[in-house]
C-alpha cells in the first residue's frame, strides 16, 4: 500500500514539474546503455530530419595537466585528426621505424643541445639532417588528414573537437545512414591512434596560442585573472597551455596522457537523431565492445584554498581597457549552483537586465557588460566582463558592478522579475529541443560533469529559487575578500597622450 | 485580396537525395552518370582508396535514406509582400526571418554609419506608442524577440516568440517596422557606443584586416571599401532626419521578404499579417545609384606596423559576384585551394605539413556587385614571408596543373553529400529561400543544386582558375612587426606602408 501510495505520488510529481504553459515536457527521454568495459552510450531520438549528432567526449582536459604538461589535454585533442595505424598511411609497418627514429633523434638533439656551452654543433647539424630525412620519408607514406576527408566526402558537417578545463569533445554530424562509418572510425581512433606529425602540430598549437592568446587583449586577461584567482586548483593554467610548456612538450609525455585518459571506462558517446536504438546499441558493441577498460584515471584531489583577501591584476597592453572580476563559487552540484544561474539571468540576460539597463542604458559607463555563473566539474568562478566607455574608468564601471550585487544583498528580487525568468528559461528549453546538434551538445557536456540527468531538473531546480536565495547566496560570496580583479590597462596610449601633452605645454 | 503564387517547387530533390545517400559514394556516381537530371553524363572516377582503413570504409553499403524535405509556399500580399510560409508543429514555436533591399551601400559618404544606425535604433528606440523600456519588458516578459539591423547590402529583422504569443509578437514586430521613434537620447547613446567602438578598433589584428583589406581592394569612392558603422566625422553627421527619411525610404512593404516557420495555421497567419500591416503602403523605391566596382588588377604590397609576434597576412584581387555563371565551378576550385578546411591545399601546405599557422585559408567574398578572392594566414613574424610564398604557390599551381581526380572527388561528394543539412530546421528552410530570392538566385536554386556541383569536371576548374586567379596582381596586406619577419616584404615588390590612424583623440 504504502508502495503504492509513493509511486502515484512520484508520477504525479513528475506531470507537475514537466508541463508547463506550452504543454510542453521539459525534460529529455534519453536512452542510456553501458558497454561492459565501461563506455557510456547516451541515446535521443529526433526524427524530423534523417540525419545524427555524434559526439564522443572523453573526461579529460586542463584540470588533469600538471605544470610541465600544461596544453597536453589540448595538443593531444589535435592529434586525434592524424589517423591510425590503418587511417592516414599508406603503409604502416614501413612508417613504423620511422617514428622510432624520429624519436630518437628528437631526444639526441634536446640532449644535444641542452649542453649549453659545450654543444657540439656538427653533431647537432648531422642529427637534424638525419631528422629531416625521416620526416621525407614519413611523407612520402603519410595520407594527408585522411579521416578528415572520409567525413567530409560522406557529408559531415560541424566536424571539429574542442578541449575544456573538463572534457574533450568529438563532434559530428552524419546523414544517419553513415552511423556505422562514424562507429568504426571512431573506435579504431581509440584503438590504434598514431602520434604522427607530432612536431609539425605542436607548431601549430603554438601559432594558435599566439593568435588566441598573446595577440588578443581579451584572451591575455582573462588568462592573467586564472592565473591569480586559482594559487592551487588546475583551473589556474589556460587550456591551451603555457607556451614554455607547449614548445617542449614530449611525444612520449603525450602518449602517456592517452593511455591514461582515453580509455573506455573514461568515454561518453552521445547520438541524436534519426536513430532506432537498439541497432545502435548493437553497432556501438559491436565496434568499441573489444576494446579494453583500463585502470580508472587518477582524481583530481587538489582543492583551491578559500580567498582570504581580494587580488587584483594589472595587464598592460596596446589596447583600450576591459575589466574582469572573479568570485569563487562551488562546483555543479551543490545547491547554489541553481541560485548563481538565476543570479546570472537578472544581471546579464537580455536589454531588461540589470547591468545592461544600469551601467549601458542609464550611467552609460560602458558598452559591454556581462555576468557569467556556469557550473563546473570542480569549485570555480563567478565572473563579470566590461569594456568601459571612454573617458570611463575601468575601476568606475568596478564600482557600479559592486553597486548592482549590493542591491541584491540587500534588496529581494521582485517576483515579476523571478517569473520572467522562468518563462525565459521553459522557453529556452523549447527551442534547445529543435537541433539534435545542439541536444547532443548539451547532453555530452552535461555528461562530461555532472551526468545527463542534471538536464531533466535544471528547470525545475532553477525556478524554485526564491528571493531569500539569491540575497543568501550573494552575502555569501560577493564579498572582496573572495574576488579577483584583473584589469587591461593600455600600456601604449598613456604614453602617446603624454607626449602630446609635451608638445602642447 | 491577396495573390498566391505558388513557384517554388522541390518535387524532384527527393529522388535525386534517395539516390545520393543510397549507397557508398563510388556507386552513388554510377547512378548519378546517368540520371536524366545531370543533362549531360560524366564517367564516374574511383580513386583507389590509399589506406587499409579507406579501403575498408569504402566497401561499407548503407540503407537508403527517404526524405522529401518539406516545401515552404511563396504566396505574394496585396501590398507587396513577399512570404515564404513553412508549418511546423512539431514544437509549440513561431519565428520571422525578413530581408529588406537597403543597406550601407546607399548611404551618402559624409554620412556613413546611417544605415548601420537606423538598423539599431529602429529596436533600440522603440516606437511611436511604445518606449524602449516597455517594448524590452513587454517582449523579454514572454521570452520573445524582436531584432533589427543593416549592414553593407541589406536589412533584416526578426522575430521568435513561442506559439501562445504569436499575437503579442506579431504586433510588437510589425510596430518596430512601421514606427520606429527614433528619439533623440537613444540616437546620442548608439552614437556614443559606435564612437568607443571606432576607439577600440585597432586593438587586434583581426580588426584591423579586413577593414584595411577594403580600403585596398576598392577605389576610395565606393561604398565597398568603406566601413559599415560609419567614422567618427561622418557618425556625427547623421540628424535624426536622416535616419527618419533613411528608415521611410527602405522599410515599405513591397521591398521585404519574409521566411515564417513554425507552430501555426498559414490562412490563420495570412489575415493576422494582412492585419498588423493594414496601414503599411506600397511605395515606389527609388534607390540611389552604386557606382560600378571597376574590374581592375594593379599589385600593391601593403604593410601595417604592430607591435605583435605573429603577422596578419590576406592577399587577394577583385573577383566576382553572387550571381556570376561560374559560381559553382568556382565553389569547387575554392575548396581545393583554400576553402575546405585541413584538406585543402593551402592548409595542407602552411598548417598541416609545415606548422606556421593555425588559421591558413581561401575564399571568395560575393556580394551584389564584384566581390574579392582572398587568402589569408596568421604566422610567427620569422616565418612571414615564407608562408606567403607558400600560399601564393598553391594559387599558381592551381592554375597551371589539373586538379588531381581523388581532390574533385572529395570537393564534390562533400557538398552533395551535405546537401541534406540543408534542411535541419523549417527556419532555416524558410531563411535560405529568403535568401536566395534577395540575391536575384533562380527560386530553383535548390532544385538543380546538386547538378550544379555533379557536372563540374577538372578542365572547369583549370578554367575558373586561370579566368579568376591573378597571382601576380595581387594586392598583399601585412599586420605585423617587420624588423621580426624572416625576410623584409620587399620580396614582393615596393612597399606601401599604412600608418594607423586613430581617430580616438
Amino acid at each position: 500500500m504504502k508502495k503504492t501510495r509513493m509511486k502515484i505520488f512520484i508520477i504525479s510529481a513528475v506531470l507537475f514539474f514537466c508541463t508547463n504553459s506550452f504543454g510542453q515536457k521539459l525534460a529529455l527521454d534519453v536512452r542510456e546503455h553501458t558497454l561492459d568495459n565501461g563506455i557510456k552510450l547516451l541515446m535521443l531520438e529526433k526524427h524530423d530530419v534523417p540525419i545524427v549528432s555524434l559526439r564522443i567526449v572523453y573526461k579529460v582536459g586542463s584540470v588533469n595537466e600538471h605544470p610541465g604538461i600544461t596544453g597536453a589535454s589540448h595538443l593531444f585533442e589535435h592529434m586525434m585528426f592524424k589517423g591510425t595505424e590503418i587511417f592516414g598511411t599508406k603503409d604502416y609497418d614501413s612508417e613504423k621505424p620511422l617514428l622510432t627514429k624520429e624519436d630518437e633523434l628528437i631526444s639526441g638533439i634536446t640532449a644535444e643541445k641542452s649542453k649549453g656551452n659545450e654543444t657540439d654543433s656538427k653533431k647537432l647539424e648531422k642529427l637534424q639532417e638525419e631528422l629531416e630525412e625521416v620526416w621525407k620519408a614519413q611523407k612520402e607514406l603519410i595520407v594527408k588528414d585522411e579521416m578528415w576527408s572520409i567525413y567530409l566526402k560522406n557529408g559531415a558537417t560541424g566536424l571539429n573537437a574542442s578541449t575544456g578545463n573538463d572534457a574533450t569533445y568529438y563532434y559530428c554530424n552524419l546523414p544517419s545512414n553513415r552511423l556505422e562509418l562514424w562507429a568504426f572510425m571512431e573506435s579504431d581512433r581509440m584503438k590504434n591512434l598514431v602520434l604522427r606529425e607530432f612536431y609539425s602540430e605542436r607548431d601549430v598549437v603554438m601559432e594558435e596560442r599566439r593568435m588566441r592568446t598573446e595577440n588578443s587583449p581579451f584572451g591575455l586577461l582573462i588568462e592573467q585573472l586564472n592565473a591569480a584567482t586559482f594559487t592551487a586548483h588546475p583551473y589556474s593554467w589556460p587550456v591551451i597551455g603555457w607556451m614554455s610548456d607547449i614548445k617542449n612538450m614530449k611525444k612520449a609525455a603525450v602518449a602517456e596522457y592517452f593511455e591514461q585518459y582515453y580509455s573506455p571506462n573514461n568515454a561518453v558517446i552521445v547520438v541524436v537523431g534519426d536513430i532506432n536504438p537498439d541497432e545502435v546499441v548493437d553497432l556501438i558493441e559491436k565496434y568499441f565492445g573489444d576494446i579494453e577498460r583500463q585502470p580508472a584515471p587518477p582524481e583530481v584531489t587538489t582543492v583551491e584554498p578559500e580567498q582570504i583577501g581580494e587580488r587584483r591584476v594589472y595587464v598592460e597592453y596596446d589596447a583600450n581597457p576591459v575589466l574582469s572580476i572573479a568570485y569563487h563559487k562551488p562546483a555543479i552540484g551543490h545547491p547554489d549552483q541553481y541560485v548563481f544561474d538565476v543570479i546570472e539571468a537578472i544581471l546579464s540576460t537580455g536589454r531588461t537586465s540589470r547591468l545592461y539597463k544600469s551601467l549601458i542604458e542609464e550611467k552609460r559607463i560602458a558598452v559591454m557588460a556581462h555576468a557569467y555563473g556556469g557550473a563546473s566539474k570542480y569549485a570555480d568562478t563567478f565572473i563579470f566582463f566590461s569594456s568601459p566607455r571612454h573617458p570611463h574608468t575601468a575601476e568606475e564601471v568596478e564600482e557600479a558592478i559592486y553597486e548592482e550585487l549590493e542591491k541584491l544583498k540587500t534588496t529581494p528580487v521582485t517576483d515579476h522579475e523571478l517569473q520572467k525568468i522562468k518563462n525565459q528559461l521553459e522557453a529556452g528549453f523549447v527551442r534547445s529541443l529543435e537541433s539534435a546538434s545542439g541536444l547532443a551538445s548539451e547532453i555530452s557536456s552535461y555528461e562530461a560533469i555532472a551526468g545527463w540527468r542534471y538536464i531533466n531538473t535544471l528547470v525545475e531546480r532553477t525556478v524554485a529559487v526564491t528571493p531569500e536565495d539569491i540575497m543568501r547566496v550573494a552575502n555569501k560570496y560577493f564579498k572582496k575578500t573572495n574576488r579577483t580583479v584583473a584589469i587591461l590597462v593600455n600600456n601604449k596610449k598613456k604614453g602617446k597622450e603624454a607626449t602630446h601633452e609635451n608638445k602642447g605645454s | 485580396m491577396k495573390t498566391k503564387e505558388v513557384n517554388f517547387s522541390l518535387s524532384h530533390l527527393f529522388i535525386l537525395i534517395l539516390m545520393l545517400l543510397s549507397f557508398s559514394v563510388g556507386q552513388a556516381k554510377t547512378v548519378f552518370a546517368y540520371d536524366e537530371h545531370s543533362g549531360q553524363a560524366i564517367e564516374p572516377v574511383m580513386t583507389a582508396p590509399q589506406s587499409e582503413g579507406a579501403k575498408i570504409v569504402s566497401a561499407f553499403e548503407y540503407e537508403p535514406i527517404e526524405f522529401t524535405p518539406p516545401k515552404p509556399e511563396r504566396v505574394v500580399l496585396d501590398n507587396g509582400m513577399i512570404l515564404y510560409l513553412l508549418e511546423d508543429h512539431e514544437l509549440p514555436l513561431f519565428k520571422i526571418t525578413a530581408h529588406f533591399r537597403t543597406g550601407a551601400i546607399y548611404e551618402p559618404e559624409e554620412k556613413a554609419g546611417l544605415a548601420s544606425l537606423v538598423g539599431s535604433v529602429m529596436r533600440r528606440g522603440g516606437t511611436k506608442s511604445r518606449t524602449p523600456e516597455q517594448m524590452n519588458e513587454e517582449l523579454e516578459f514572454i521570452a520573445a524577440s524582436v531584432e533589427t539591423g543593416i549592414s553593407r547590402e541589406s536589412g533584416s529583422a526578426s522575430l521568435s516568440t513561442m506559439k501562445k504569443d504569436i499575437d503579442k509578437g506579431l504586433e510588437v514586430f510589425a510596430d518596430v517596422l512601421m514606427n520606429p521613434a527614433f528619439p533623440e537620447d537613444m540616437i546620442r547613446k548608439e552614437k556614443d557606443e559606435i564612437l568607443e567602438d571606432i576607439r577600440r578598433e585597432n586593438d587586434t589584428p583581426r580588426k584591423i584586416i579586413f577593414r584595411e583589406f577594403r580600403k585596398i581592394m576598392y577605389e576610395a569612392d565606393h561604398p565597398y571599401s568603406r566601413k559599415i558603422i560609419g567614422y567618427k566625422d561622418t557618425v556625427e553627421n547623421i540628424t535624426r532626419d536622416d535616419m527618419i527619411a533613411f528608415h521611410k525610404r527602405y522599410f515599405c512593404p513591397n521591398n521585404v521578404i519574409m521566411g515564417i516557420s513554425g507552430d501555426f495555421d498559414t490562412k490563420e497567419i495570412l489575415e493576422k499579417l494582412n492585419n498588423v500591416f493594414a496601414d503599411w503602403e506600397k511605395t515606389v523605391i527609388d534607390f540611389p545609384e552604386v557606382p560600378a566596382v571597376e574590374k581592375k588588377f594593379q599589385r600593391s604590397i601593403n604593410y601595417i606596423y604592430k607591435d605583435v609576434n605573429q603577422a596578419s597576412v590576406v592577399f587577394g584581387h577583385i573577383a566576382i559576384n553572387r550571381l556570376n555563371k561560374d559560381y559553382f565551378p568556382i565553389k569547387i576550385m575554392n575548396f581545393i585551394l583554400g576553402g575546405g578546411s585541413f584538406t585543402s591545399r593551402i592548409p595542407s601546405k602552411v598548417r598541416s605539413d609545415e606548422g606556421l599557422a593555425y588559421s591558413a585559408y581561401s575564399g571568395f567574398h560575393t556580394p551584389r556587385d564584384l566581390g574579392f578572392f582572398f587568402a589569408s594566414c596568421q604566422t610567427k613574424s620569422e616565418s612571414t614571408v615564407k608562408a606567403i610564398n607558400f600560399a601564393l604557390d598553391e594559387v599558381r599551381k592551381i592554375r597551371e596543373e589539373y586538379v588531381g581526380d581523388d581532390e574533385l572527388e572529395l570537393a564534390k561528394d562533400t557538398y552533395i553529400n551535405q546537401f541534406i543539412f540543408k534542411f535541419t530546421s523549417s527556419a532555416s528552410i524558410v531563411g535560405q529561400m529568403v535568401g536566395i530570392e534577395y540575391e536575384g538566385l533562380p527560386l530553383d536554386y535548390l532544385d538543380t543544386y546538386v547538378e550544379n556541383i555533379e557536372v563540374i569536371t577538372k578542365e572547369d576548374i583549370a578554367r575558373v582558375a586561370k579566368e579568376y586567379l591573378h597571382p601576380d596582381d595581387i594586392k598583399l596586406l601585412v599586420i605585423g612587426d617587420m624588423e621580426q619577419f624572416d625576410k623584409p616584404l620587399s620580396e614582393f615588390g615596393e612597399v606601401n606602408t599604412i600608418e594607423l590612424k586613430s581617430e580616438q583623440e
